[in-house]
């Protein structure tokens, strides 16, 4: 008899999703779905609005890096107005899309990941958590909260807000940086760096003993994408994308947002309200990629910035071409966090960074634009059609969470196939599962603000929907 | 970066899409124009309270943790002691409770408000829409008038707990 094991919902995610492990009549693992189970129709109830509302109203869609969608959206937005904005204005949105990156590593990195690999997959889940960190080792708790903290108040000194700013806008950002505020972001600058340090020395020292879970976390060939400048460096905001195969091979390099759509299809699954994104020569799900902070390394060829730059050959030594195993997301999210502080410093000494000169105005030049970005997660494009008043008839996102739908659906698949013989199963092995997920620090569906805590339930289920086991923490 | 050190912290929470979920919110911003002047107060409002505020309230010599309540009657106004407490409840996820974040500000920085406090308005709905039902409106005055005079007492005699 088959039986179908639930994890519902996943824990320490951003937002809700569900795993569903389906157990052959040995109790072997038949198959394996990581679901997102949340509809959220943005793309639908934009239609109609100005187009110039659409950064604002798209930076709703999450909590925790509304400043992608927002540079995506006003991107996408200056495609419509056919503007080029003003460097300052450029670079400003560079450091407050970094900011945002080095804080939702952060928290993704020290807050939900950080229990597990300090104290261990198969630790009592009553102290796997924050507090459980903090007790062990005090020290990497300061500089996970201090890290989360330095990015949160950047986005605060330019955008007046942590959360959801409206300084970013169609045609630039509407105020321009003070030297205060790049006074007193340079003053944060070495702190950060003393925190980023710590976290890579304590992460370079506890990685080998995960390397059962670095074999079978989502440890498998597959094409990787994200953004890089012409000097094939690492770039977050601008620059064009790069899309090379599991030996490292470009497939397509020079990706403008509006070639998007003529390199990128998107599938759909009935166990999932995400679509999956692939790479169209290839086809569905051939062309299923990777993108996000181990993409991104896999392939930039420097990071154009010093200590990044050393961080990133150490990286690469990983592995002689494209470092498949998705454990390693984590050690990227480091090597990320680094290159944004270097970044931040650098643009803040850009002689024209206090420049009052940060929008340029213009009208509906064109019906359609394209805008895309680095978010934490991976590559973001969104893609807008407008009528001649400008108002939005069709809107189109693919979000970083989708690009990765794939990999996490086979990396639930590897991982529950490896641990869970004979139809039983642990907490660590449920935890094992779920951390295959929480690699990819996937952001689901997180401005939809659930009200109360959520409980991890586990469900083991016959065939035929008879509850045989149930397991609640 | 260290925040500034404040007499009294006084942090909301809430969601102002979530009809009276933006009770924390709204009563931040009362409390923000009646208090910008003092320089004994600080006023934070937060959707989530999530683990870096434990900085802020490391900072603070005294704490109001504001937030609406699903337990207690519509419009009902509570004002109850708040203690450190690691407990599992919460932590899950990356958002805190207002014990848990007392907590690891004592954990974290040696420091925590030893006078903390709960200010809670009972909800009368927490649908996905803005503005506050008329339970909870009708409650604002007293909210006002007890919060007011809640903090005023805290920065009349701080007191802390020191690691």
């Amino acid at each position: 008899m088959s039986q179908t094991i639930t994890i519902d919902p996943v824990t320490r995610l951003e937002g809700h999703g569900k795993i569903t492990i389906q157990l052959d009549a040995q109790g072997n693992v038949a198959d394996a779905h990581f679901h997102v189970t949340q509809v959220r129709g943005f793309e639908k109830f934009s239609e109609g609005r100005p187009f110039y509302e659409m950064p604002s109203l798209m930076a709703r869609i999450c909590g925790i890096c509304p400043v992608s969608h927002l540079v995506a959206s006003a991107k996408a937005c200056e495609a419509i107005m056919s503007v080029r904005i003003p460097h300052t204005a450029a670079q400003l949105r560079r450091m407050l899309n970094l900011a945002q990156m080095v804080q939702s590593h952060a928290l993704s990195f020290f807050h939900l990941s950080s229990p597990d690999l300090l104290l261990g997959l198969d630790s009592d889940p009553a102290n796997r958590h924050i507090f459980g960190v903090v007790a062990a080792r005090p020290e990497l708790g300061r500089a996970g909260i201090a890290l989360r903290r330095f990015g949160q108040h950047i986005i605060e000194l330019l955008g007046n807000k942590r959360i959801h700013p409206g300084w970013v806008v169609p045609g630039g950002v509407t105020e321009p940086l003070s030297p205060a505020n790049r006074d007193e972001i340079l003053a944060m600058i070495p702190e950060a760096y003393t925190n980023i340090k710590l976290a890579i020395e304590w992460y370079r020292k506890v990685a080998d003993s995960f390397k059962p879970e670095i074999e079978v976390f989502a440890n498998f060939p597959s094409l990787f994408m994200g953004l890089i400048n012409e000097d094939e460096s690492i770039e977050f905001t601008d620059g064009a994308l790069r899309l090379i195969d599991a030996q490292g091979n470009i497939l397509e390099d020079g990706i403008t947002a509006n070639r998007f759509t003529e390199a990128i299809g998107e599938a759909v699954e009935p166990y999932s309200y995400t679509k999956f994104a692939y790479y169209k020569p290839l086809g569905y799900p051939a062309g299923s990629y990777r993108v996000g902070p181990l993409a991104r390394l896999n392939i930039a060829r420097s990071m154009g910035t010093p200590l990044a730059d050393v961080e990133l050959a150490a990286f690469k030594q990983l592995a002689p071409g494209p470092v498949q195993g998705s454990f390693h997301y984590h050690h990227a999210r480091l090597v990320d966090m680094l290159y944004g502080i270097e970044k931040i410093e650098q643009i803040l000494t850009d002689p024209l960074i206090l420049d009052k000169h940060v929008r340029a105005t213009a009208g509906v030049n064109r019906l359609e634009g394209a805008g895309q970005a680095e978010a934490p997660r991976g590559t973001l494009m969104h893609n807008y059609k407008v009528d001649e008043n400008g108002l939005i008839t069709w809107a189109n996102l693919v979000i970083a969470t989708g690009q990765n739908n794939n990999a996490m659906n086979r990396g639930v698949l590897q991982a529950a196939q490896h641990y869970i013989k004979d139809g039983k199963f642990t907490e660590g092995i449920l935890n094992r599962v779920e951390a295959v997920v929480r690699t990819f620090d996937p952001c689901l569906s997180c401005s939809t603000h659930a009200f109360g805590q959520m409980p991890l339930a586990l469900s083991l289920l016959s065939a035929e929907g008879q509850l045989l086991d149930h397991v609640t923490r | 970066m260290k925040p500034t050190p404040t007499q009294c912290l006084i942090l909301a929470c809430g969601n102002t899409l979530r009809e009276d979920d933006g009770v924390g919110p709204w009563l931040a911003g009362w409390a923000q124009d009646r208090f910008h002047a003092d320089p004994r107060f600080r006023v934070l409002a937060a959707q989530q309270w999530t683990p870096e505020l434990a900085l802020d309230i490391a900072a603070a010599a005294a704490v109001l943790f504001v937030d609406c309540s699903s337990i207690t009657a519509p419009g009902a106004v509570m004002l109850s002691d708040v203690s450190p407490r690691g407990t599992p409840q919460g932590l899950a996820t990356h958002h805190l409770g207002a014990s848990e974040l007392l907590a690891l500000a004592l954990e974290l920085f040696g420091h925590a408000p030893q006078k903390a406090l709960l200010l809670t308005v009972g909800a009368a709905s927490l649908d996905l829409r803005e503005g506050l039902s008329a339970e909870v409106e009708g409650a604002l005055p007293r909210t006002c008038r007890l919060l007011e005079e809640t903090v005023l007492s805290l920065v009349a005699e701080p007191k802390s707990t020191q690691r």
